[in-house]
């Protein structure tokens, strides 16, 4: 059991690195380009490991390690089957270390960037917290518990995942706190080399935390099965952000939360007032 | 380090800087992220940001207004680096010999790895010369490692 959950640790993010190079490369077809090898994100990892670290004081470079410790220990405390309220406080942490960083530099570009990065932190985490709360409520808070039949009893909580991946992958259209036209990457902007490397990274186990909550919806009767069901439906999510990504332009930040807290919390609230008419919870 | 060094060659962001060129190279060079040339099969994305870029793609003669800001961004970027003269002006700063207000070509100002000549360079050049400035890349890394060692 232990030996799979660290499995799973290790696997989980290089898979999220490879969904990143499937990214880059089914973007590029879409806009009629060959694109980048399937392993970029790892060259470019490896390149800036590679690179002179340079810090702007202590705090920069700490928070960007802490950053990566929370969000991996989030992921980990998931593998091991653990609570998932728990390992979603922690995950947020690990997120509010990302701003806390963009805001230990002098630079506009970078505050700009912390403090949309907060809009949208303001504008994933109450709906990732609502699809948490709503597998919990269909059986078992714990990661390795949870009841077998998710997806008949909260698809819509799996549909609310789609626009919190949007967020998480900084698409458009809410690409609010990168966005790359006008600030430059924003909360990153001022980090580079190692540093940049080891935010990535930590990017890496917070979307291998979000996948894994989309991957307790679907379960198959044989583990070989099971582990194609669990591997296809992060990468649907995927192509379906992708796809999104590539027919809209970005919208304004106040558009962003107030979708996220009309629809995003709307879907899963209806599907949990369904459920509980019905009798199910 | 070796390993990484390999690696980091497929990995070439792109910062771009326009010292007083008339555009067409810099129109050249943003070619080079169009579906057309798309650079980014070779990995390079252009960062549009000092610290986290590896190869800096500088077009025009460097007037005397730009030369501080040549340097400025030079300096903020991490070793291992690579920079690359684009055009004729920018490798000597041709058709502005002598002029009172340049100071004809990026050498000059910075040490420039590799030069594209043409008027404007094309972008097969560019690419080609991409290619030719990743080829020192990791001699480039051993000696920064040497330097701070």
């Amino acid at each position: 059991m232990v030996l799979l959950a660290i499995a799973i640790f290790i696997i989980g993010p290089l898979l999220v690195g490879l969904s990143m190079g499937l990214d880059r490369r089914i973007t590029a077809r879409l806009q009629n380009r060959r694109g980048p090898p399937l392993l970029q994100p790892f060259y470019d990892i490896a390149k800036l490991f590679s690179k002179r670290p340079l810090v702007l004081g202590d705090l920069q470079g700490m928070f960007a390690v802490f950053c990566l410790a929370f969000q991996a220990a989030a992921f980990g405390l998931f593998a091991l089957g653990g609570d998932l309220v728990v390992a979603f406080f922690i995950s947020s942490m690990g997120a509010v270390f990302l701003v806390l960083g963009a805001y230990s530099t002098p630079s506009p570009y970078s505050h700009l960037g912390a403090n949309r990065e907060l809009l949208a932190l303001l504008a994933y985490e109450p709906v990732l917290f609502l699809v948490i709360i709503a597998v919990g409520v269909n059986g078992s808070f714990l990661a390795g518990e949870v009841s077998r039949d998710l997806l008949g009893r909260i698809p819509l909580a799996l549909l609310a995942l789609v626009p919190v991946l949007v967020i998480l992958l900084e698409k458009s259209p809410y690409d609010i706190p990168a966005a790359h036209q006008e600030l430059a990457t924003g909360p990153y902007v001022e980090y580079s080399g190692p540093y940049l490397a080891v935010l990535e990274l930590g990017r890496w186990y917070q979307l291998a935390f979000v996948y894994g909550i989309a991957t307790l919806f679907v379960w198959g009767d044989s583990a070989i099965t099971d582990v194609a069901f669990k591997l296809i439906l992060p990468f649907a999510l995927l192509f379906a952000a992708i796809v999104i990504d590539n027919i809209t332009a970005r919208l304004t930040r106040r558009r962003m939360v107030s979708f996220m807290l009309t629809a995003g919390v709307g879907l899963i609230a209806v599907n949990l007032v369904v459920s509980y008419l019905t009798g199910v919870i | 380090m070796g390993l990484l060094d390999r690696i980091g060659v497929r990995s070439p962001w792109i910062l771009h800087f326009d010292t007083g060129s008339c555009n067409g190279c810099d129109l050249e060079v943003w070619a080079l992220l169009t579906p057309r040339y798309d650079v980014e099969r070779f990995g390079g994305v252009n960062r549009a940001n000092p610290k986290q870029a590896d190869i800096l793609l500088i077009t025009g003669p460097v007037t005397k207004k730009c030369e501080d800001r040549l340097r400025n961004l030079y300096e903020q970027v991490p070793e291992p680096k690579l920079v690359m003269a684009c055009g004729n002006c920018a490798s000597t700063g041709a058709p502005f010999h002598n002029c009172y207000n340049v100071c004809q070509g990026v050498d000059k100002v910075i040490p420039v790895d590799v030069y594209v000549p043409g008027c404007a360079a094309r972008p097969e050049a560019l690419i080609d010369g991409l290619i030719k400035a990743l080829s020192m890349w990791e001699e480039k890394a051993r000696a920064a490692r040497e330097v701070k060692g």
